[in-house]
């Protein structure tokens, strides 16, 4: 039988009307999307005991309290302490996503050498080599914790200490600089009932994430709230949106605003303190400002209409603390208050240092601090930030993998002290800057034993009280082991409230002009220099904030 | 008696921090790979930034946190869905949404007036390791399922486990709080049973300044708004012109999401 042409044609008419009409295609089209969408590659979570561990943020000095849900030995999950007084039960956007963060592809797994993979024995060499041949200058991003205590015994022992102060940190400088002593200051913001704040974002990441918020939206909204938040901004940020009252002034016009209200409350006798009046006239403030000067005249006698008040600035301003001191806030309830007499005065890396041989950076530094040196740099860092002036890379580890411990945060009006404990298991590649310098001069402590005698201090001391899922004062705990237990548990020390009047100031001559702060998204005491992979999709994928601070995932 | 879960949020005390958004992208374990726009992510909590339409001093902004309204009459993705993959628990008043059963036709997507679905265009992904960092208690959804706020049913799973262990068939309503309430630094998210009069979001749901965005339509959302401020207020209306703009939360939305 001869298969014609024509045989041909209807064949194929016959198939392509059989494959329509029979249902195996679409089957086998339906099955392997399902098996497609199902590969066993796709990942799924991985099951196992759940476990809620107890600890402290160590993004930031603030120290945030976290409940940390824990499966199979990893962090799986971020909340708040709910008991906690100082973070009263609140985080900030970027904790709930920080356990995601050991994982992230700019985490720094191996040691660089100009942009070449080394070693951390051909690191260390090279820094002992560096030991011998002229001073060491180790750097610190957080001072004051354990780690700190190592890094600043080799510092002192092999050349200088120095700290890289947070904007909040150094917004409270002049105070001590006019006291003449160094003093452990805060802001007493549980008495405030006035902020004027110039460009602090109080609502956004500025201080104790939950400190300030959760008092001011008990009456937010309201026309006459318990605390009133003036922020004045240039531009209309998350604080200002929120605030009592926004002022918008012209950018780098701060001073020019403060050394205005200073006038008026000087000369209309607002306020009880006498001062050195401000050289600037009221109407050369309103010409700075942009603004109108009986709107000046209008914002000094609202700021004053419900006391006490006090000026917060985004950074170190020194017209600003000299408003505070006009106001009669330094060292009152409701202003700044000195939570601690037992400070050292410590020098600034901003500062030059042109004789160092080598100069160690601290993991906890941030990544946009670079030293003004020619000296051989070594750079701790759990991410990669981008291009770095660093000779050294070095790998230190990350979120929550290792022990440290929290002294108090910035902007407290009290202290505290807790523990975080290492829940998660760093990278064997990682090394902690203290492990480092371990390594180069073995007689120095180790964490553990900096936080043991200090627990061991603060047991003797029996001030204060342990907050943990109930309150108990120190002089109730029955040893120093049981203290540090209980810390280690997610226990958190807090300290007895300061004493009024206990720190003074006294301001001679209106300050001159200082530079204007700088503006960042998130607030300088933010060290990490990558978000977490979830915090930067969500803000790409949204019209919240950008993600301009911080490298994506 | 049947519960009937709803949020009264505040936006007097919405910063706009986001929070929300992390605490329930990470407890439900939203991929956090590839990178996408408002139009092709996946953010069942979205926080919208709105304004007055002012300038200058006159500017005002808000936070609008969008996500399902968990709609009660006429829920329109219940109404389009082919494959019954979206149902309202008739026990808590929730709009479930099936993974296993959606075909990926993304009716729902369309009908919801709130634009608050999102389509899986690709497979899950993390970076290398992260999915050790998952949430074991929520499965990750497939490429090709549309998927939305659930009013974390997992923790309300794990809220009837904990009660149905000591003999209980109610649960503790301390036991059951989505993540995004959880998470609020201002307390402005509130959640509850607005089945029950004496629930404080029950009453805060019928204070003189609350809202539902779009309420017109008559879907009846469990998801309330309140705020003091009438400009606020005003934009939940469709032909608002309020302040001069017509940006209401959910057309952004649907700006962003239809180009």
């Amino acid at each position: 039988m001869k298969f014609s042409r024509r045989d041909l044609l209807v064949w194929s008419a016959g198939a392509a009307a059989g494959l329509v009409l029979t249902p195996v295609p679409w089957k086998l089209l339906d099955d392997t999307s399902i098996w497609s969408q199902n590969w066993p590659w796709i990942p799924q979570p991985t099951r196992g005991p759940v476990d809620v561990r107890q600890s402290n943020c160590t993004l930031c000095p603030n120290g945030c309290g976290l409940r940390v849900r824990m499966a199979n030995g990893y962090p799986v999950g971020i909340a708040a302490k709910t008991n906690e007084p100082l973070t009263q039960g609140a985080l900030c956007p970027l904790a709930f996503g920080a356990h995601q963060l050991n994982w992230h592809p700019l985490r720094l797994r191996s040691v660089r050498h100009r942009g070449v993979d080394s070693s951390f024995e051909e690191a260390r060499a090279a820094f002992a080599k560096a030991c011998t041949e002229g001073p060491i200058v180790v750097i610190d991003g957080f001072p004051g914790r354990a780690s700190s205590a190592i890094l600043e015994s080799f510092g002192v022992k092999k050349g200088e200490y120095r700290v890289v102060w947070g904007a909040e940190t150094r917004a409270l400088a002049s105070y001590e600089e006019w006291s003449g002593v160094p003093a452990a200051l805060g802001y007493d913001l549980e008495n405030t009932r006035t902020i004027l704040s110039f460009g602090a974002p109080l609502l956004d990441g500025w201080g104790i994430p939950g400190r300030f918020a959760r008092r001011w939206a008990q009456s937010a909204g309201s026309a006459d709230p318990d605390v009133r938040l003036i922020q004045v901004e240039p531009s209309l940020s998350r604080t200002a949106a929120r605030a009592w009252q926004w002022v918008t002034i012209r950018p780098g016009s701060d001073s020019a605003l403060a050394a205005g209200i200073a006038r008026v409350l000087i000369e209309e006798r607002l306020v009880a303190a006498r001062s050195p009046m401000p050289p600037m006239t009221l109407t050369d403030a309103a010409s700075q400002t942009g603004l109108d000067s009986n709107a000046i005249r209008e914002l000094a006698r609202a700021i004053v209409a419900q006391a006490p008040v006090v000026a917060i600035a985004r950074d170190c301003n020194p017209a600003v603390a000299a408003l505070n001191v006009v106001l009669g806030a330094v060292g009152a309830r409701g202003g700044i208050v000195q939570k601690s007499k037992s400070v050292r005065s410590m020098a600034s890396a901003e500062d030059a240092f042109p004789s160092a041989r080598a100069v160690l950076i601290d993991s906890s530094v941030p990544w946009e601090f670079v030293p003004e040196t020619s000296a051989e740099v070594f750079r701790f860092a759990a991410w990669d930030g981008g291009s770095s002036k660093a000779d050294w890379l070095l790998p230190a580890p990350g979120f929550l993998e290792e022990l440290t411990d929290i002294p108090t945060a910035p902007t407290s009006g009290v202290e505290s002290y807790a523990i975080a404990p290492a829940l998660a298991k760093a990278p064997h590649t990682t090394q902690s800057g203290w492990q480092f310098l371990a390594a180069v001069d073995p007689s120095l402590d180790t964490p553990e034993k900096v936080i043991h005698s200090r627990c061991a201090e603060l047991f003797r001391n029996r001030r204060g009280t342990l907050h943990t899922s109930e309150e108990t004062p120190l002089a109730k705990i029955a040893s120093a082991e049981k203290l540090e237990e209980q810390l280690s548990q997610g226990a958190i020390w807090i300290g007895e409230p300061a004493r009024r009047n206990s720190f003074h100031c006294e301001l001679k001559e209106w300050p001159a002009d200082s530079a204007p702060a700088s503006s960042a998204e998130f607030p300088a005491a933010w060290s990490p220099p990558v978000l977490p992979p979830l915090a930067s999709k969500l803000y790409e994928e949204s019209n919240l904030r950008g993600t301009t601070q911080g490298r994506t995932a | 008696m049947s519960a009937r879960y709803g949020m009264v949020i505040d936006l007097d005390r919405c910063t706009g921090c986001g929070s929300c958004m992390v605490a329930c992208a990470s407890e439900n374990n939203v991929p956090s790979l590839p990178h996408a726009t408002a139009r092709t992510g996946i953010t069942p909590m979205l926080v919208r930034k709105v304004s007055n339409g002012h300038e200058g001093s006159q500017q005002r902004e808000a936070f609008i946190p969008i996500l399902c309204m968990h709609c009660e009459e006429e829920t329109p993705c219940v109404h389009v869905c082919p494959q019954q993959a979206v149902e309202v628990d008739a026990a808590t008043g929730i709009v479930m949404q099936m993974p296993q059963r959606c075909l990926g036709c993304r009716y729902c997507m369309t009908a919801c007036p709130y634009h608050a679905r999102y389509f899986n265009w690709s497979d899950p992904k993390w970076p290398k390791g992260m999915e050790t960092s998952l949430n074991p208690g929520v499965a990750t959804r497939m490429r090709g399922v549309v998927e939305k706020c659930n009013l974390c049913h997992s923790r309300l799973h794990a809220a009837q486990e904990k009660a149905a262990a000591v003999g209980k068939r109610e649960i503790d309503p301390a036991d059951y709080v989505p993540a995004c309430v959880e998470a609020c630094p201002t307390v402005a998210i509130q959640f509850g049973n607005l089945a029950d009069s004496n629930d404080p979001v029950t009453r805060e749901s019928r204070s003189a300044n609350s809202f539902r965005l779009l309420a017109k339509i008559g879907t009846e959302p469990k998801v309330y708004y309140k705020s003091k401020e009438a400009w606020v207020r005003a934009l939940a209306e469709p032909n608002s012109t309020a302040s001069g703009t017509l940006h209401t939360a959910a057309s952004a939305s649907m700006e962003e999401h239809h180009g």
